[in-house]
Protein backbone atom coordinates (compact mmCIF):
# COMPACT_ATOMS: atom_id res chain seq x y z
CA UNK A 1 0.00 0.00 0.00
CA UNK A 2 1.53 3.61 -0.87
CA UNK A 3 1.70 5.91 1.89
CA UNK A 4 -1.42 8.72 1.82
CA UNK A 5 -1.34 11.96 2.75
CA UNK A 6 -3.65 11.66 5.84
CA UNK A 7 -1.95 8.29 7.12
CA UNK A 8 1.19 10.60 7.03
CA UNK A 9 0.12 13.07 10.33
CA UNK A 10 1.12 12.11 13.96
CA UNK A 11 -0.43 8.56 15.01
CA UNK A 12 -2.04 10.73 17.97
CA UNK A 13 -4.07 12.73 15.63
CA UNK A 14 -4.91 10.03 13.27
CA UNK A 15 -6.20 7.20 16.28
CA UNK A 16 -8.52 10.27 17.53
CA UNK A 17 -9.95 10.88 13.89
CA UNK A 18 -10.90 6.76 13.99
CA UNK A 19 -12.18 7.24 17.48
CA UNK A 20 -14.49 10.08 16.71
CA UNK A 21 -15.32 8.75 13.02
CA UNK A 22 -16.08 4.85 14.17
CA UNK A 23 -17.61 6.66 17.69
CA UNK A 24 -20.00 8.89 15.45
CA UNK A 25 -20.79 6.25 12.98
CA UNK A 26 -21.71 4.03 15.79
CA UNK A 27 -24.15 6.40 17.95
CA UNK A 28 -25.53 8.74 15.03
CA UNK A 29 -28.77 6.54 13.60
CA UNK A 30 -29.85 9.36 11.21
CA UNK A 31 -30.35 8.42 7.69
CA UNK A 32 -28.67 11.69 6.59
CA UNK A 33 -25.74 11.29 8.84
CA UNK A 34 -25.11 7.21 8.13
CA UNK A 35 -25.06 7.89 4.03
CA UNK A 36 -22.46 10.55 4.68
CA UNK A 37 -20.57 8.33 7.13
CA UNK A 38 -20.80 5.60 3.93
CA UNK A 39 -19.53 7.66 1.64
CA UNK A 40 -17.07 9.80 3.73
CA UNK A 41 -15.18 6.39 4.81
CA UNK A 42 -15.98 4.19 1.27
CA UNK A 43 -13.99 7.27 0.01
CA UNK A 44 -11.13 6.87 2.13
CA UNK A 45 -10.78 3.29 1.47
CA UNK A 46 -10.88 3.76 -2.04
CA UNK A 47 -8.11 6.45 -1.55
CA UNK A 48 -6.37 3.80 0.22
CA UNK A 49 -6.86 0.48 -1.80
CA UNK A 50 -7.50 2.11 -5.09
CA UNK A 51 -9.50 -0.98 -7.23
CA UNK A 52 -8.85 -3.48 -5.15
CA UNK A 53 -11.35 -1.59 -2.72
CA UNK A 54 -14.27 -1.69 -4.78
CA UNK A 55 -15.07 -5.90 -4.16
CA UNK A 56 -15.01 -4.63 -0.70
CA UNK A 57 -17.09 -1.99 -0.68
CA UNK A 58 -19.64 -3.79 -3.11
CA UNK A 59 -19.43 -6.88 -1.03
CA UNK A 60 -21.23 -4.93 1.87
CA UNK A 61 -23.90 -4.24 -0.12
CA UNK A 62 -25.39 -7.78 0.09
CA UNK A 63 -25.02 -7.69 4.02
CA UNK A 64 -27.17 -4.26 4.08
CA UNK A 65 -29.58 -5.48 2.18
CA UNK A 66 -30.18 -9.08 4.17
CA UNK A 67 -29.42 -7.08 7.75
CA UNK A 68 -31.84 -4.77 6.18
CA UNK A 69 -34.83 -7.51 5.69
CA UNK A 70 -34.21 -9.21 8.65
CA UNK A 71 -34.60 -6.51 11.45
CA UNK A 72 -38.86 -6.79 10.66
CA UNK A 73 -38.70 -10.35 11.51
CA UNK A 74 -37.72 -9.61 14.97
CA UNK A 75 -38.88 -6.31 15.79
CA UNK A 76 -42.45 -6.06 15.26
CA UNK A 77 -43.03 -2.53 16.26
CA UNK A 78 -44.24 -0.17 14.01
CA UNK A 79 -47.34 1.59 12.86
CA UNK A 80 -47.49 0.98 8.66
CA UNK A 81 -47.88 -2.81 8.60
CA UNK A 82 -46.29 -4.06 5.26
CA UNK A 83 -47.39 -8.16 5.27
CA UNK A 84 -48.04 -10.79 7.90
CA UNK A 85 -44.84 -13.32 8.09
CA UNK A 86 -46.02 -16.25 9.98
CA UNK A 87 -48.48 -13.72 11.51
CA UNK A 88 -46.34 -11.62 12.95
CA UNK A 89 -46.99 -7.82 11.15
CA UNK A 90 -43.67 -7.13 9.19
CA UNK A 91 -43.88 -3.38 8.96
CA UNK A 92 -42.45 -0.65 6.76
CA UNK A 93 -41.26 1.20 10.57
CA UNK A 94 -38.99 -1.59 11.07
CA UNK A 95 -38.04 -2.02 7.65
CA UNK A 96 -36.87 1.73 8.38
CA UNK A 97 -35.04 1.03 11.47
CA UNK A 98 -33.31 -2.48 9.78
CA UNK A 99 -31.74 -0.05 7.19
CA UNK A 100 -30.43 2.42 9.64
CA UNK A 101 -28.74 -0.41 12.04
CA UNK A 102 -27.55 -1.91 8.62
CA UNK A 103 -25.73 1.42 7.41
CA UNK A 104 -24.04 1.94 11.07
CA UNK A 105 -23.01 -1.56 10.42
CA UNK A 106 -21.35 -0.95 6.96
CA UNK A 107 -19.93 2.12 8.25
CA UNK A 108 -18.15 0.61 10.86
CA UNK A 109 -16.97 -1.81 8.88
CA UNK A 110 -15.77 0.76 6.45
CA UNK A 111 -14.32 2.98 8.68
CA UNK A 112 -12.43 -0.29 10.56
CA UNK A 113 -10.65 -1.29 7.06
CA UNK A 114 -9.00 2.20 6.80
CA UNK A 115 -8.36 1.60 10.26
CA UNK A 116 -6.73 -1.28 9.80
CA UNK A 117 -4.48 0.18 6.90
CA UNK A 118 -3.81 3.18 8.59
CA UNK A 119 -2.71 2.88 12.36
CA UNK A 120 -0.09 -0.30 11.57
CA UNK A 121 1.05 -2.42 14.63
CA UNK A 122 4.00 0.10 14.84
CA UNK A 123 2.30 2.83 15.55
CA UNK A 124 -0.24 1.86 17.65
CA UNK A 125 3.07 0.99 20.08
CA UNK A 126 4.42 4.04 19.48
CA UNK A 127 1.84 5.78 20.89
CA UNK A 128 0.59 3.69 23.95
CA UNK A 129 4.47 2.99 24.82
CA UNK A 130 4.80 6.32 27.50
CA UNK A 131 0.87 5.20 28.51
CA UNK A 132 0.83 1.40 29.08
CA UNK A 133 4.51 0.51 28.69
CA UNK A 134 4.82 -3.35 30.16
CA UNK A 135 1.33 -4.02 28.11
CA UNK A 136 2.77 -2.43 24.89
CA UNK A 137 6.46 -4.43 25.23
CA UNK A 138 4.33 -7.43 25.49
CA UNK A 139 2.47 -6.48 22.76
CA UNK A 140 5.52 -5.82 20.88
CA UNK A 141 7.58 -9.25 21.52
CA UNK A 142 3.84 -10.95 20.66
CA UNK A 143 4.02 -9.31 17.50
CA UNK A 144 7.64 -10.05 16.88
CA UNK A 145 7.51 -14.04 18.21
CA UNK A 146 3.89 -14.59 15.70
CA UNK A 147 6.18 -14.27 12.21
CA UNK A 148 9.18 -16.29 13.99
CA UNK A 149 7.15 -18.93 15.27
CA UNK A 150 5.57 -19.56 12.15
CA UNK A 151 8.63 -20.00 10.39
CA UNK A 152 9.94 -22.18 13.15
CA UNK A 153 6.68 -24.57 12.70
CA UNK A 154 7.35 -24.31 8.83
CA UNK A 155 10.77 -25.63 9.74
CA UNK A 156 9.61 -28.01 12.18
CA UNK A 157 6.94 -29.79 9.13
CA UNK A 158 10.05 -30.12 6.69
CA UNK A 159 12.24 -31.99 9.24
CA UNK A 160 9.27 -33.83 9.97
CA UNK A 161 8.66 -34.67 6.00
CA UNK A 162 12.30 -35.54 5.57
CA UNK A 163 11.85 -38.80 8.08
CA UNK A 164 8.80 -39.73 5.95
CA UNK A 165 6.37 -38.52 8.86
CA UNK A 166 4.41 -35.71 7.26
CA UNK A 167 0.62 -35.80 6.90
CA UNK A 168 -0.87 -36.19 3.09
CA UNK A 169 -3.99 -35.62 1.48
CA UNK A 170 -5.40 -38.94 2.57
CA UNK A 171 -4.58 -39.07 6.49
CA UNK A 172 -7.19 -39.53 8.61
CA UNK A 173 -8.49 -36.68 10.60
CA UNK A 174 -6.76 -38.11 13.78
CA UNK A 175 -3.59 -38.58 12.27
CA UNK A 176 -2.98 -34.67 11.02
CA UNK A 177 -4.40 -33.80 14.14
CA UNK A 178 -1.76 -36.32 16.09
CA UNK A 179 0.96 -34.58 13.75
CA UNK A 180 -0.06 -31.03 14.21
CA UNK A 181 0.30 -31.31 17.80
CA UNK A 182 3.92 -32.81 18.00
CA UNK A 183 4.77 -29.99 15.67
CA UNK A 184 3.18 -27.53 18.21
CA UNK A 185 4.98 -29.50 21.02
CA UNK A 186 8.15 -28.90 19.18
CA UNK A 187 7.53 -25.38 18.95
CA UNK A 188 6.67 -24.79 22.38
CA UNK A 189 9.80 -26.53 23.64
CA UNK A 190 12.00 -24.38 21.78
CA UNK A 191 9.96 -21.19 22.09
CA UNK A 192 10.03 -21.63 25.93
CA UNK A 193 13.60 -22.14 26.15
CA UNK A 194 13.94 -19.33 24.03
CA UNK A 195 12.26 -17.11 26.53
CA UNK A 196 14.47 -17.71 29.37
CA UNK A 197 17.75 -16.76 27.01
CA UNK A 198 15.65 -13.71 26.57
CA UNK A 199 14.29 -12.93 29.85
CA UNK A 200 17.83 -13.30 30.98
CA UNK A 201 19.35 -10.97 28.52
CA UNK A 202 16.83 -8.23 29.34
CA UNK A 203 17.56 -8.66 33.17
CA UNK A 204 21.28 -8.18 32.03
CA UNK A 205 20.62 -4.85 30.88
CA UNK A 206 18.48 -3.30 33.23
CA UNK A 207 15.06 -3.97 32.26
CA UNK A 208 12.83 -2.69 35.37
CA UNK A 209 15.80 -0.52 36.73
CA UNK A 210 14.73 2.51 35.72
CA UNK A 211 11.52 3.62 33.56
CA UNK A 212 11.43 2.52 30.01
CA UNK A 213 11.98 5.07 27.31
CA UNK A 214 10.80 4.27 23.87
CA UNK A 215 11.76 4.99 20.55
CA UNK A 216 9.65 8.39 19.01
CA UNK A 217 10.00 8.54 15.47
CA UNK A 218 6.66 10.52 15.22
CA UNK A 219 6.78 14.84 15.92
CA UNK A 220 3.73 16.37 16.33
CA UNK A 221 4.39 19.30 13.58
CA UNK A 222 2.76 22.33 13.17
CA UNK A 223 0.40 20.51 10.59
CA UNK A 224 -0.58 17.98 12.90
CA UNK A 225 -1.86 20.40 15.88
CA UNK A 226 -3.99 22.00 12.49
CA UNK A 227 -5.47 18.78 11.62
CA UNK A 228 -5.94 18.04 15.58
CA UNK A 229 -7.61 21.38 16.21
CA UNK A 230 -9.86 21.39 12.80
CA UNK A 231 -10.74 17.83 13.92
CA UNK A 232 -11.97 18.89 17.72
CA UNK A 233 -13.74 21.29 16.41
CA UNK A 234 -15.56 19.72 13.89
CA UNK A 235 -16.85 17.23 16.32
CA UNK A 236 -17.69 19.53 18.73
CA UNK A 237 -19.38 21.12 16.40
CA UNK A 238 -21.72 17.95 15.50
CA UNK A 239 -22.20 17.54 18.96
CA UNK A 240 -23.18 20.92 20.00
CA UNK A 241 -25.22 21.09 17.12
CA UNK A 242 -27.61 18.33 17.51
CA UNK A 243 -30.17 17.40 15.15
CA UNK A 244 -28.84 13.85 15.34
CA UNK A 245 -31.60 11.92 17.02
CA UNK A 246 -33.94 9.67 14.79
CA UNK A 247 -36.76 7.36 16.12
CA UNK A 248 -38.04 4.87 14.02
CA UNK A 249 -40.68 2.97 16.05
CA UNK A 250 -43.16 2.77 16.80
CA UNK A 251 -43.53 6.22 13.87
CA UNK A 252 -40.96 7.32 11.99
CA UNK A 253 -39.44 10.60 13.64
CA UNK A 254 -36.54 12.04 12.69
CA UNK A 255 -34.78 15.28 13.35
CA UNK A 256 -34.60 18.25 10.60
CA UNK A 257 -30.83 18.25 9.46
CA UNK A 258 -28.97 21.28 10.64
CA UNK A 259 -25.85 23.23 10.31
CA UNK A 260 -24.35 19.98 12.58
CA UNK A 261 -24.38 17.74 9.32
CA UNK A 262 -22.60 20.38 7.10
CA UNK A 263 -19.76 19.82 9.76
CA UNK A 264 -20.02 15.82 9.77
CA UNK A 265 -19.90 15.74 6.06
CA UNK A 266 -16.54 18.13 6.33
CA UNK A 267 -15.28 15.41 9.18
CA UNK A 268 -15.84 12.38 7.14
CA UNK A 269 -14.35 13.64 4.00
CA UNK A 270 -11.06 15.33 5.73
CA UNK A 271 -9.01 11.95 4.70
CA UNK A 272 -9.97 12.32 1.00
CA UNK A 273 -9.51 16.17 0.74
CA UNK A 274 -6.07 15.75 2.24
CA UNK A 275 -5.56 13.47 -0.40
CA UNK A 276 -6.97 15.04 -3.58
CA UNK A 277 -5.35 18.29 -2.08
CA UNK A 278 -2.11 16.54 -2.66
CA UNK A 279 -2.94 14.85 -5.92
CA UNK A 280 -4.03 18.97 -7.36
CA UNK A 281 -0.58 19.97 -6.24
CA UNK A 282 1.42 17.17 -7.67
CA UNK A 283 -0.82 18.13 -10.81
CA UNK A 284 0.28 21.65 -10.59
CA UNK A 285 3.57 20.75 -9.90
CA UNK A 286 4.19 18.54 -12.70
CA UNK A 287 2.56 21.21 -15.39
CA UNK A 288 5.17 23.71 -14.40
CA UNK A 289 8.28 21.82 -15.04
CA UNK B 1 -1.19 -2.77 44.68
CA UNK B 2 -3.30 -1.02 46.85
CA UNK B 3 -3.97 1.73 44.05
CA UNK B 4 -5.19 -0.88 41.15
CA UNK B 5 -7.51 -2.45 43.68
CA UNK B 6 -8.82 0.56 45.14
CA UNK B 7 -9.54 1.41 41.23
CA UNK B 8 -10.84 -2.35 40.21
CA UNK B 9 -13.43 -1.68 43.25
CA UNK B 10 -14.14 1.98 41.53
CA UNK B 11 -14.68 0.60 37.84
CA UNK B 12 -17.20 -1.87 39.14
CA UNK B 13 -19.14 0.16 41.64
CA UNK B 14 -19.56 3.11 39.77
CA UNK B 15 -18.09 3.56 36.31
CA UNK B 16 -19.98 0.10 34.86
CA UNK B 17 -23.36 1.18 36.45
CA UNK B 18 -23.15 4.80 35.30
CA UNK B 19 -22.43 3.41 32.24
CA UNK B 20 -25.91 1.36 31.87
CA UNK B 21 -27.36 3.79 32.75
CA UNK B 22 -26.15 6.80 30.63
CA UNK B 23 -26.47 4.55 27.40
CA UNK B 24 -30.41 3.16 28.63
CA UNK B 25 -30.84 6.92 29.02
CA UNK B 26 -29.02 8.25 25.86
CA UNK B 27 -31.81 8.03 22.45
CA UNK B 28 -31.49 5.93 20.10
CA UNK B 29 -30.20 2.03 21.28
CA UNK B 30 -26.76 2.69 22.18
CA UNK B 31 -26.19 -0.97 22.37
CA UNK B 32 -23.11 -1.80 20.96
CA UNK B 33 -21.32 1.23 22.50
CA UNK B 34 -22.60 0.63 26.00
CA UNK B 35 -21.79 -3.26 26.33
CA UNK B 36 -18.06 -2.34 24.38
CA UNK B 37 -17.81 0.14 26.87
CA UNK B 38 -18.58 -1.99 30.07
CA UNK B 39 -16.37 -5.32 28.15
CA UNK B 40 -13.70 -2.74 28.05
CA UNK B 41 -14.11 -1.50 31.68
CA UNK B 42 -14.27 -5.21 33.02
CA UNK B 43 -10.89 -5.14 31.35
CA UNK B 44 -9.13 -2.58 32.67
CA UNK B 45 -8.34 -3.50 36.33
CA UNK B 46 -7.10 -6.93 35.08
CA UNK B 47 -4.55 -4.78 32.66
CA UNK B 48 -3.83 -1.96 35.58
CA UNK B 49 -2.96 -4.64 37.90
CA UNK B 50 -0.62 -5.76 35.28
CA UNK B 51 1.10 -2.80 34.57
CA UNK B 52 1.19 -1.64 38.10
CA UNK B 53 2.50 -4.50 39.55
CA UNK B 54 5.83 -3.95 37.27
CA UNK B 55 6.08 -7.45 36.01
CA UNK B 56 9.77 -8.98 36.00
CA UNK B 57 11.24 -10.15 32.38
CA UNK B 58 10.83 -13.54 32.88
CA UNK B 59 6.81 -13.24 33.35
CA UNK B 60 6.74 -10.72 30.86
CA UNK B 61 8.56 -13.03 28.01
CA UNK B 62 6.65 -16.56 29.48
CA UNK B 63 3.18 -14.57 28.80
CA UNK B 64 4.11 -13.32 25.25
CA UNK B 65 5.82 -16.72 24.08
CA UNK B 66 2.00 -18.22 25.53
CA UNK B 67 0.15 -15.72 23.42
CA UNK B 68 2.58 -15.92 20.18
CA UNK B 69 2.16 -19.72 20.87
CA UNK B 70 -1.58 -19.24 21.15
CA UNK B 71 -2.15 -16.87 17.95
CA UNK B 72 -0.01 -18.87 16.06
CA UNK B 73 -1.26 -22.22 16.57
CA UNK B 74 -4.17 -21.52 14.09
CA UNK B 75 -1.63 -21.58 11.12
CA UNK B 76 -0.42 -24.49 12.69
CA UNK B 77 -3.33 -26.28 11.84
CA UNK B 78 -3.90 -24.58 9.02
CA UNK B 79 -4.50 -28.31 7.08
CA UNK B 80 -7.56 -29.62 9.05
CA UNK B 81 -10.16 -26.41 8.11
CA UNK B 82 -11.89 -25.09 11.28
CA UNK B 83 -9.70 -26.93 13.85
CA UNK B 84 -8.95 -23.86 16.61
CA UNK B 85 -7.02 -24.98 19.22
CA UNK B 86 -5.99 -21.33 20.16
CA UNK B 87 -8.09 -21.16 23.43
CA UNK B 88 -7.41 -24.49 24.54
CA UNK B 89 -3.31 -22.98 24.63
CA UNK B 90 -5.16 -20.26 26.39
CA UNK B 91 -6.78 -22.12 29.44
CA UNK B 92 -3.52 -24.44 29.83
CA UNK B 93 -1.72 -21.10 30.22
CA UNK B 94 -4.23 -20.20 33.32
CA UNK B 95 -3.90 -23.60 35.00
CA UNK B 96 -0.27 -23.38 34.73
CA UNK B 97 0.45 -20.15 35.64
CA UNK B 98 -3.09 -18.59 37.55
CA UNK B 99 -5.61 -16.69 36.82
CA UNK B 100 -4.07 -13.49 35.70
CA UNK B 101 -1.73 -14.95 33.52
CA UNK B 102 -4.07 -16.93 31.48
CA UNK B 103 -6.66 -13.32 31.01
CA UNK B 104 -3.78 -11.64 29.99
CA UNK B 105 -2.28 -14.53 27.51
CA UNK B 106 -5.70 -14.70 26.22
CA UNK B 107 -6.28 -10.98 25.76
CA UNK B 108 -2.92 -10.16 23.99
CA UNK B 109 -3.27 -13.33 21.69
CA UNK B 110 -6.62 -11.98 20.16
CA UNK B 111 -5.41 -8.79 20.05
CA UNK B 112 -1.97 -9.61 18.57
CA UNK B 113 -3.61 -11.93 15.87
CA UNK B 114 -6.31 -8.87 14.83
CA UNK B 115 -2.90 -7.44 13.97
CA UNK B 116 -2.63 -9.89 11.29
CA UNK B 117 -6.52 -10.67 10.32
CA UNK B 118 -8.11 -7.05 11.14
CA UNK B 119 -9.24 -4.95 13.95
CA UNK B 120 -12.92 -4.57 13.99
CA UNK B 121 -15.86 -4.30 16.32
CA UNK B 122 -15.04 -7.58 17.68
CA UNK B 123 -11.59 -7.16 19.00
CA UNK B 124 -12.37 -5.94 22.50
CA UNK B 125 -15.17 -9.20 22.24
CA UNK B 126 -12.30 -11.65 21.25
CA UNK B 127 -9.97 -9.90 23.85
CA UNK B 128 -12.68 -10.52 26.84
CA UNK B 129 -14.07 -13.68 25.58
CA UNK B 130 -10.60 -15.50 25.72
CA UNK B 131 -9.29 -13.70 28.39
CA UNK B 132 -11.82 -15.34 30.63
CA UNK B 133 -11.45 -18.76 29.22
CA UNK B 134 -7.86 -18.12 30.20
CA UNK B 135 -8.74 -16.68 33.89
CA UNK B 136 -11.47 -19.16 34.37
CA UNK B 137 -9.69 -22.07 33.64
CA UNK B 138 -6.36 -20.78 35.93
CA UNK B 139 -9.43 -20.30 38.90
CA UNK B 140 -10.36 -23.90 38.80
CA UNK B 141 -7.47 -25.47 38.16
CA UNK B 142 -4.44 -23.80 38.83
CA UNK B 143 -2.06 -25.41 41.65
CA UNK B 144 -4.66 -28.24 41.95
CA UNK B 145 -4.31 -31.83 41.77
CA UNK B 146 -6.63 -33.69 40.25
CA UNK B 147 -6.68 -36.96 40.27
CA UNK B 148 -3.78 -39.80 40.53
CA UNK B 149 -3.84 -40.54 36.75
CA UNK B 150 -2.79 -38.45 33.86
CA UNK B 151 -5.44 -39.76 31.35
CA UNK B 152 -8.30 -39.11 33.67
CA UNK B 153 -6.94 -35.57 34.03
CA UNK B 154 -6.76 -34.82 30.68
CA UNK B 155 -10.42 -36.31 30.15
CA UNK B 156 -11.52 -33.64 32.77
CA UNK B 157 -10.45 -30.94 31.55
CA UNK B 158 -11.10 -31.62 27.48
CA UNK B 159 -14.73 -31.74 29.03
CA UNK B 160 -14.05 -28.51 30.49
CA UNK B 161 -12.75 -27.06 27.54
CA UNK B 162 -15.61 -28.26 25.73
CA UNK B 163 -18.32 -26.75 27.58
CA UNK B 164 -16.92 -23.67 28.40
CA UNK B 165 -16.64 -22.72 25.04
CA UNK B 166 -20.37 -23.88 24.48
CA UNK B 167 -21.57 -22.25 27.19
CA UNK B 168 -19.24 -19.12 27.99
CA UNK B 169 -16.26 -18.21 25.27
CA UNK B 170 -19.01 -19.20 22.47
CA UNK B 171 -21.99 -17.07 23.32
CA UNK B 172 -19.65 -13.92 24.58
CA UNK B 173 -17.83 -14.10 20.67
CA UNK B 174 -21.66 -14.26 19.72
CA UNK B 175 -22.93 -11.41 21.94
CA UNK B 176 -20.71 -8.82 19.95
CA UNK B 177 -23.20 -9.86 17.08
CA UNK B 178 -25.97 -9.97 19.13
CA UNK B 179 -25.07 -5.79 19.92
CA UNK B 180 -23.89 -4.85 16.66
CA UNK B 181 -26.92 -5.93 14.52
CA UNK B 182 -30.14 -6.08 16.71
CA UNK B 183 -32.48 -2.96 17.00
CA UNK B 184 -34.72 -4.38 19.65
CA UNK B 185 -33.04 -7.28 22.17
CA UNK B 186 -35.97 -9.37 22.14
CA UNK B 187 -35.89 -13.58 22.77
CA UNK B 188 -36.44 -14.72 19.75
CA UNK B 189 -33.35 -12.31 18.45
CA UNK B 190 -30.78 -13.38 21.00
CA UNK B 191 -31.89 -17.23 20.30
CA UNK B 192 -31.63 -16.96 16.32
CA UNK B 193 -27.93 -15.19 16.34
CA UNK B 194 -26.89 -17.78 19.54
CA UNK B 195 -28.84 -20.55 17.65
CA UNK B 196 -26.72 -19.43 14.26
CA UNK B 197 -22.91 -19.41 16.38
CA UNK B 198 -23.97 -22.63 17.23
CA UNK B 199 -22.33 -25.21 14.86
CA UNK B 200 -19.33 -22.92 14.90
CA UNK B 201 -19.16 -23.63 18.85
CA UNK B 202 -19.18 -26.99 18.70
CA UNK B 203 -16.64 -27.15 16.08
CA UNK B 204 -14.70 -24.78 18.57
CA UNK B 205 -15.65 -26.62 21.26
CA UNK B 206 -14.44 -30.38 19.82
CA UNK B 207 -11.04 -28.79 18.71
CA UNK B 208 -10.29 -27.31 21.94
CA UNK B 209 -11.39 -30.67 23.86
CA UNK B 210 -9.30 -32.63 21.41
CA UNK B 211 -6.54 -30.49 21.78
CA UNK B 212 -7.15 -30.59 25.76
CA UNK B 213 -6.74 -34.57 25.13
CA UNK B 214 -3.56 -34.80 23.00
CA UNK B 215 -1.61 -31.68 24.83
CA UNK B 216 -3.07 -30.83 27.97
CA UNK B 217 -0.42 -33.54 29.53
CA UNK B 218 2.97 -32.58 27.47
CA UNK B 219 2.68 -29.06 27.61
CA UNK B 220 1.50 -28.55 31.27
CA UNK B 221 4.94 -30.68 31.96
CA UNK B 222 6.71 -28.47 29.91
CA UNK B 223 5.25 -25.26 31.98
CA UNK B 224 6.11 -27.33 34.98
CA UNK B 225 9.47 -27.36 34.41
CA UNK B 226 10.24 -24.27 32.93
CA UNK B 227 9.06 -23.07 36.69
CA UNK B 228 10.97 -25.85 38.68
CA UNK B 229 14.11 -25.01 36.16
CA UNK B 230 14.43 -21.57 36.18
CA UNK B 231 11.93 -19.97 38.79
CA UNK B 232 9.72 -18.90 35.93
CA UNK B 233 6.59 -16.95 37.12
CA UNK B 234 7.29 -17.41 40.77
CA UNK B 235 6.44 -14.66 43.47
CA UNK B 236 8.77 -11.99 43.29
CA UNK B 237 12.15 -12.60 45.12
CA UNK B 238 14.34 -9.52 45.99
CA UNK B 239 16.93 -8.43 43.27
CA UNK B 240 14.81 -10.33 40.48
Amino acid sequence: MKSDAFGRFHPAVCFLYFVGAIGFGVVIQHPAYAAAGCIGAACYYLVLRGRAAWKRVLSLLPIFALLSVINPLFNTAGSRVLFFVFGRPYTWEALCYGMAIAAVFVVMMLWFSCYNLVMTSDKFTSLFGNLIPALSLLLVMVLRMIPSFLRKASQIQHARQSIGKSVGEGSRISEKIRHGMTVLSALTDWALEGSVVTADSMRARGYGTARRTNFQIYRMTAADWTLLVLIVLLAAAVLLAGGTAAAYTPVLSIEPLTWGFAAYCLYVLIPTALHVKEAVLWRISISKI
Amino acid sequence: MKKSALFSILVIVLLIPATLYLGSRLSGHWYYLTSTLIIVEIMIPFFLAFETRRPQARELVTIAVMAAIAAASRAVFAFIPHFKPITAIIMITGIAFGPEAGFLTGAVAAFASNFIFGQGPWTPWQMMAFGIGGFLAGLLFHNRKLTAKPLWNAVILAVYGFFSILLLVGPLLDSCTIFTMGTEITPAFVGTILLSGAPVNVTHGVSCAATMLLFSKPLLEKLERLKTKYGMMEARRDGV
